[in-house]
């Protein structure tokens, strides 16, 4: 005949670390919080094409076939651009008002965050091709544009004749 | 992340408290407790497996499944199986997750039985576990400034095993009826490199990144009142009995022609 085994020690002393695990988990289980995945965006830096020091310019700019601006008349010495994911990457920018187009060509590659973030591209500089309104030259420092940020082209620019703003 | 590492390691300490709490017990030289207390199979079933999603990232949930008997004295040998699934799905990204896996192994039980009714054990383990499993990627969405891309990945099959070391209770609680819980420590041995995308989730060892990963079960469990050792001990009597039998007309057989 099966006989009824009281509750001992043993299994209250069980069940006090139990509640005690549950309560725990209970109190680090909270809304889970979902990353976006990292950006590769493109650096440039803004330097006088004569003294080759950094220079502060009033900056607007925008990709070509958007209406949505990245820049509207912001003092910048350091430009960053976002790669389109079709190999190439036009932008009207203007610096002091006077407008320049520069054309990027890269490739693009796919890469892995993580499973809770997602995916993002990376992208290798091909060739640049640009007008000479107020740029002077661009010299690629590193053609790898990566999630972390960091200078890939140095934008020389033509100094302003005196007396203009 | 670290709060939990805490929790587990707090728990870790609390098991080690509870087998230092009667220290007359570890001088004694010897197990007095040489015998088989739990007769037949316990099955069970943790309970904790389909609530995975309060502790881990994503939306985790399975069903396991364990049996295990005392084949020798305080050593358990332990078979477990189940079923896990890893869903996550955001703004950036659907994947999903699932296989089935199995795990083998044993128990030893170090809590000295008072008397053959004591059947509560606490225990330390070491497991083999592998999986078959397949991971997909519905969709993947890249945001950017120009416009969003989005792409996706078919099914990717992968095998994984890993070994785990184990801490635990057992405790009857009702005649035949059982709970207990288990700290467990994983280690990956192998799984499959995928490439792009890696292999992210591992049914029953956790995410595929880490080397290690911590693990707690909670399970119910039942043992199946049947003494398997009786059924054979009655056998074997038949068989001896039915051989003695047989020795016995052939001898008879045998007499016989020598009288003629």
């Amino acid at each position: 005949m099966p006989t009824f085994t009281p509750f001992k020690k043993t299994n209250r002393r069980m069940k006090r670390v139990v509640y005690l695990i549950f309560f725990l988990i209970a109190a680090v289980a909270c809304k889970e919080v979902f990353e976006a995945p990292p950006q590769a965006l493109l650096k440039a830096t803004l330097l006088n094409s004569s003294t080759k020091k950094s220079l502060s310019t009033v900056v607007t700019a925008r990709g070509i076939g958007l209406d949505s601006l990245l820049y509207k008349d912001s003092t910048l010495t350091v430009l960053i651009l976002p790669m389109s994911p079709n190999n190439k990457s036009s932008f009207l920018v203007s610096f002091d008002s006077i407008s320049d187009t520069i054309t990027f060509t890269h490739k693009d590659s796919l890469e892995y965050a993580s499973m809770e973030t997602g995916f993002y591209n990376e992208y290798k500089l091909q060739s640049i091709n640009f007008t000479k309104n107020r740029i002077d030259s661009i010299q690629i420092t590193d053609s790898l544009v990566t999630k972390t940020w960091h200078e890939n082209i140095k934008l020389y620019l033509r100094p302003l004749p005196s007396g203009s703003n | 992340m670290r709060i939990l590492s805490f929790t587990f390691v707090l728990c870790l300490l609390a098991a080690i408290s509870y087998g230092q709490k009667e220290p007359q017990k570890k001088i004694k030289p010897k197990r007095t407790d040489n015998y088989i207390r739990m007769k037949g199979i316990r099955l069970g079933a943790d309970i904790t497996r389909p609530f995975q999603d309060l502790w881990t990232k994503g939306n985790r949930y399975g069903s396991e499944f364990s049996a295990d008997m005392e084949l020798w004295p305080n050593l358990f040998p332990v078979f477990e199986s189940g079923f896990e699934v890893m869903k996550i799905k955001t703004s950036y990204i659907d994947y999903k997750s699932s296989g089935s896996y199995s795990r083998i192994g044993v128990d030893y039980n170090f809590l000295q039985a008072e008397n053959k009714n004591d059947k509560n054990i606490f225990y330390v383990g070491l497991r083999y576990g592998f999986v078959l499993a397949k991971q997909q990627l519905n969709s993947y969405t890249i945001d950017s400034y120009w416009a969003p891309t989005t792409g996706r990945f078919g099914n990717q099959n992968y095998f994984a095993h890993w070994g785990e070391f184990l801490v635990g209770i057992k405790g009857e609680i009702v005649h035949n009826f059982y709970m207990g819980w288990t700290i467990r420590g994983k280690i990956k041995l192998n799984n499959k490199d995928l490439g792009i995308p890696p292999t992210y989730f591992i049914p029953g060892y956790g995410k595929a990144e880490k080397g290690f990963n911590m693990d707690f079960t909670y399970s119910v469990y039942y043992n199946l009142p049947w003494d398997f050792r009786k059924s054979i001990d009655r056998k074997k009597d038949a068989v001896g009995v039915s051989a003695k039998g047989t020795v016995t007309k052939k001898t008879a057989t045998q007499k016989t022609p020598i009288k003629k």
